[in-house]
């Protein structure tokens, strides 16, 4: 039974599918709460990185505090924690859904609802949260509200009549929206005088202020002055200050059971900080923590290399700020003979990654090289001793080598019936085990689960899956952990030279294929040098596959320059320039996408 | 030698006249097209252009070269024609034996306009023959058929003219490797002294460009440039032609000698629209072009329009846009990437340079004697890219 104090409180999340108007909503609540002008709206207030913006995603939670005067007469407290929305950041969205009691569900009245959108729903329902489903953009032409009214009643359960038609655009139905967060969303349970339980669901860096940690407070109280232990990480702070999102941060005197909001308490990194961990009174600590924490490691690692030598310095730094603000990327200093010096970084996947480099390239203005990416294996050597590699260039010779494991996953995919056999074929092909398959009922889904070894999918396996299933299908994975499999180094030899930073593990089955497509698509895009470079990929130094890059042609402008010698000379500094960006093995030059070219084969 | 380069005045004027009966659709030099009225203000202008360029200095003995370019400077009367001429030796002095070479098209050349050219001193003309080929003329859009270029030169050879040259363009889409070399052979059976062999190139802004974005015109190949540049050397030889540069052939002797001062890296005036000057710093101070401190040299370039250029000669007496001072590391790369373009080769100075032309040399693309660097007839086809790894020597793998 919710206090007297909780009872008026509401917190909850929105998930939808990318444009089907989460943003967009967000800031009608925003404007019909009164939390901000419609003056001080920028579009889409809750995605503030402009990367956010663009990429349509939220890639940090966010979280903000309403007033909201219901027809009741009462005055009720949202909170709206906005989630991040994509499988390498499932960890990061389930937390955030702990953090809440219920969610708004929006769906595009002219599209219906999407499989991603339902991996979600079905995290927030084992939760145990509430779900309130939103028919958005009813005013478009062809919206067909009804017909996803009885979609979500099929798929999700909720009677048809439950869902709300609004449209964010127009702000028709918003007030009902917010009149259903009252009535149909129920207020946290907790007891402020228990001992302090609260859940850190984010946190990020402030130059100014260190740490700010977002928490949801469950039980007890925390004030400036609590002593508070990670019960996780066990670092313990003092707390400096306690505050709420109006969505600027507030000060406030104290966050009791069921508020959201912030704490700053002097904590210099991220990583004392830890998304899913439970913070607890040091003098009176709770007798276990929430449930569901779980250590946020890296699951593919590549390497980052400026292109200009010079920048190493800047790289560094950059990456260091970044970590400031990301628990979950890890970096080290790595070598390699093709493209000098660089960072190791681990990623949480693919989309991690891409993010990462793109901030980094566009943050800090760095020109960056990225290796294809990898996971980590465990090496026996015969010797007795073990390593852990997540740079194929690092394996052992062959010979010294006992076994290699690698690590496997268990992968559950949600996909309709009719797309069932191309999803379960893409799943043998990256050696995939089956190991279940049940429907969902009432609905026509298909809950399949595969093990599979954790390399195959880093690539372009999610790409897969939304091609083969015509973007219908959603994915998530657990690390379940190591296997010995017949583990293979396929290297590239350019002009004879061995490519450090090409190098990839395989399967051995797979080595000549992989390897005949890799040298190709380097053919394709190593361009033609004065004389003729052999590409050759190579499995404990034989020869497995070979291109030729033919001798260039011709390259010389036989045209009548006049008396114009700047031009040319103009050209000719702009060519050297470019040359300065290109990588050279041995004495070929080779470009940027070279050392990506593996993820791009289309297997 | 350098030194006394840098304060002496050029030797070389180059006079660009810029009217055009037609617009060739590949070509981007500054024309004017078929205004006849202008002739005459131009040409006076350019005379009040050169009064002025006189304050640079007169060379010791005269200008070794004067060359009239275009546009078509032929198409000018004869009378204006000579008003340059006596303008040039006003300011600067011509020198006994001085080149002067007039360009023209074979539209409308009879062997009595040869010889009045002649008469009045043009002693090398350089024809724009292109093609005899009616097919590649039209494709060109030239305003003559292969029969009129053909009389063209004839009329040349009839007025007793010797050295003159034939301007070629190759890899015209559509046009065989083999109908290009039945072409060239006759043109050089005609007995040119000198030969210019252009590629077909798509200069951005020029109509031809415009027609290949658009897809209506197919964009030369890779294979024709080679085989035809290829081809282009091997006839031009068997007729005694030497490739002296990568797109000129002469009989030795007969080399144009303001060309070669071009890529030499010697100085030379330009005067007239779109016309390129290059001057040592002494020369162009005297001209109140002011170099950086720093400078080795001194490169213009004037106005391009015809008719802008005139208002700025009215107004000031000179037809300048811009110019950039040299810097000694950019003189050197100029000298470097100029000088691989003749057959004679370059000395080169930076050890690192020197060491990665040996490389290129095992390839077969170079031949290396003491610190002379030349393109072997491989080395030629790929030039550009040579002269980029030798430049770059620092950076470049080739050379590491």
């Amino acid at each position: 039974m919710a206090s007297q104090a909780t009872a008026r409180i509401r917190n909850f999340s929105i998930i939808a599918h990318i444009d089907h108007g989460k943003s967009t909503l967000a800031d009608r609540l925003l404007e019909l709460t009164g939390t901000v002008s419609a003056r001080d709206l920028t579009e889409q207030m809750l995605d503030t990185m402009d990367l956010e913006r663009e990429r349509g995603i939220t890639i940090k939670a966010q979280a903000v505090r309403m007033s909201y005067q219901a027809r009741d007469g009462q005055n009720y407290e949202f909170n709206l924690i906005d989630t991040p929305g994509h499988v390498d950041f499932a960890y990061e969205v389930s937390r955030a859904l702990a953090a809440c009691e219920g969610a708004l569900l929006v769906v595009d009245a002219s599209q219906g609802i999407e499989a991603q959108t339902l991996a979600n729903v079905y995290k927030a329902l084992e939760l145990g949260l509430e779900i309130v489903p939103v028919v958005n953009k009813i005013d478009l032409p062809q919206a067909e509200p009804e017909l996803v009214r009885e979609e979500i009643a099929r798929v999700i359960g909720i009677p048809a009549e439950r869902s709300i038609l609004a449209s964010a655009r127009t702000g028709e139905g918003v007030d009902l929206i917010l009149e259903a967060v009252v009535n149909g969303l129920p207020p946290p349970q907790g007891d402020s005088e228990a001992p302090l339980k609260a859940l850190i669901f984010d946190c990020k860096y402030d130059a100014y202020r260190g740490v700010v940690v977002y928490v949801r407070v469950k039980d007890g109280r925390l004030r400036s002055g609590t002593q508070i232990r990670m019960m996780a990480s066990q670092g313990t702070f003092t707390v400096d200050e306690v505050g709420i999102f109006r969505p600027a941060m507030v000060a406030v005197e104290e966050l009791t059971a069921g508020e959201v909001g912030y704490l700053i308490a002097s904590i210099r990194n991220v990583r004392d900080s830890k998304v899913g961990d439970t913070i607890t009174e040091l003098s009176r600590p709770a007798s276990e923590p929430l449930p569901g924490y779980r250590q946020v490691s890296p699951m593919v690692w590549a390497g980052l290399f400026p292109v200009d030598g010079d920048d190493y310095q800047g790289l560094k730094e950059a990456l260091d700020r970044l970590q400031l603000n990301d628990a979950a990327l890890t970096f080290e200093a790595e070598s390699s003979v093709a493209l000098g010096f660089g960072f190791r970084c681990g990623f949480l996947g693919l989309l991690h990654m891409e993010i990462v480099q793109e901030r980094l390239e566009r943050e800090f203005q760095l020109n960056l090289i990225t290796t294809a990416p990898s996971v980590a294996y465990r090496v026996a050597l015969r010797s007795g001793a073990e390593l852990e590699i997540d740079n194929p260039d690092q394996l052992p010779e062959v010979g010294l080598i006992e076994t290699i494991e690698e690590p496997r996953v268990k992968l559950e995919i949600v996909v309709p019936r009719e797309h069932l056999g191309g999803i379960m074929e893409l799943c043998q092909e990256r050696r995939g085990e089956f190991v279940q398959l049940e429907y969902q009922p009432p609905g026509e889904r298909a809950l399949l689960t595969y093990d599979l070894p954790l390399g195959e999918i880093i690539h372009d396996f999610y790409d897969q899956l939304k091609s083969r299933s015509r973007g219908y299908a959603s994915m998530d994975y657990q690390l379940t952990g190591y296997r010995a499999e017949q583990l293979v180094k396929l290297d590239v030899l350019v002009a004879g030279n061995r490519v450090d930073a090409l190098s990839v593990i395989v399967h051995r089955q797979q080595a000549s294929g992989q390897g005949r497509k890799l040298v190709q698509r380097l053919r394709e895009v190593i361009p033609r040098q004065l004389f003729e470079v052999a590409i050759q990929a190579a499995v404990g130094g034989k020869v497995i596959a070979r291109e030729t890059v033919p001798a260039l042609r011709k390259d010389v402008l036989a045209k009548c320059y006049g008396g114009d010698i700047t031009r040319k000379r103009k050209l000719l500094e702009k060519q050297r320039e470019g040359k300065q960006r290109m990588k050279r093995v041995g004495s070929v030059e080779i470009p940027q996408e070279a050392f990506m070219a593996v993820l791009s084969l289309d297997r | 030698m350098i030194a006394e380069a840098e304060r002496g005045p050029a030797a070389g004027l180059y006079l660009h006249i810029p009217f055009c009966e037609t617009r060739c659709p590949y070509c981007d030099f500054a024309i004017h097209l078929g205004d006849d009225q202008l002739h005459r203000p131009y040409v006076e202008a350019v005379v009040r252009e050169l009064d002025f360029l006189a304050a640079s200095g007169r060379p010791p003995g005269g200008l070794q070269t004067l060359y009239l370019g275009g546009g078509t400077p032929g198409l000018l009367a004869p009378p204006l024609l000579e008003q340059l001429l006596r303008a040039a030796n006003r300011s600067f002095g011509l020198a006994d034996g001085a080149e002067i070479t007039l360009e023209a098209n074979p539209a409308g050349l009879s062997a009595a306009r040869a010889r009045g050219w002649i008469e009045l001193g043009f002693n090398r003309v350089s024809l724009g023959v292109q093609s005899l080929d009616d097919q590649a003329l039209r494709w060109l859009g030239r305003n003559h058929d292969g029969a009129t270029a053909e009389a063209a030169i004839g009329a040349l050879v009839q007025a007793g003219l010797e050295n003159f040259s034939c301007d070629l363009i190759y890899a015209v889409p559509g046009q065989s490797t083999e109908r290009f070399a039945a072409g060239l052979s006759r043109v050089l059976s005609l007995g040119p002294s000198h030969l210019s062999c252009y590629e077909l190139t798509v200069e951005p802004g020029t109509p031809l460009a415009r027609s290949v974005a658009a897809g209506r015109s197919r964009s030369p190949s890779e294979i024709d440039f080679a085989e035809q540049h290829r081809v282009a050397r091997e006839l031009a030889g068997e007729a005694g032609l030497v490739q002296y540069e990568v797109s000129n052939f002469a009989r030795p002797g007969r080399e144009s000698r303001h060309n070669l001062g071009y890529w030499q890296g010697g100085h030379y005036l330009g005067a007239g629209c779109g016309a390129h000057g290059h001057l040592g710093v002494g020369a162009a101070r005297r001209l109140a072009i002011e170099a950086e401190p720093s400078a080795v040299g001194v490169r213009y370039w004037n106005l391009r329009g015809a008719t802008t250029y005139l208002r700025q000669v009215a107004a000031r007496g000179d037809g300048r846009r811009g110019h950039e001072s040299i810097a000694p590391e950019q003189a050197e790369m100029e000298r470097v990437a100029c000088g691989l373009r003749l057959r004679a080769g370059v000395d080169l100075r930076d050890p690192a340079q020197l060491a990665g032309a040996r490389r290129l040399g095992q390839l077969g693309l170079l031949t290396v004697a003491g610190n002379r660097v030349a393109a072997t007839s491989r080395g030629v086809e790929v030039l550009d890219r040579i002269t980029l790894e030798l430049v770059s020597s620092s950076r470049s793998p080739v050379l590491a």
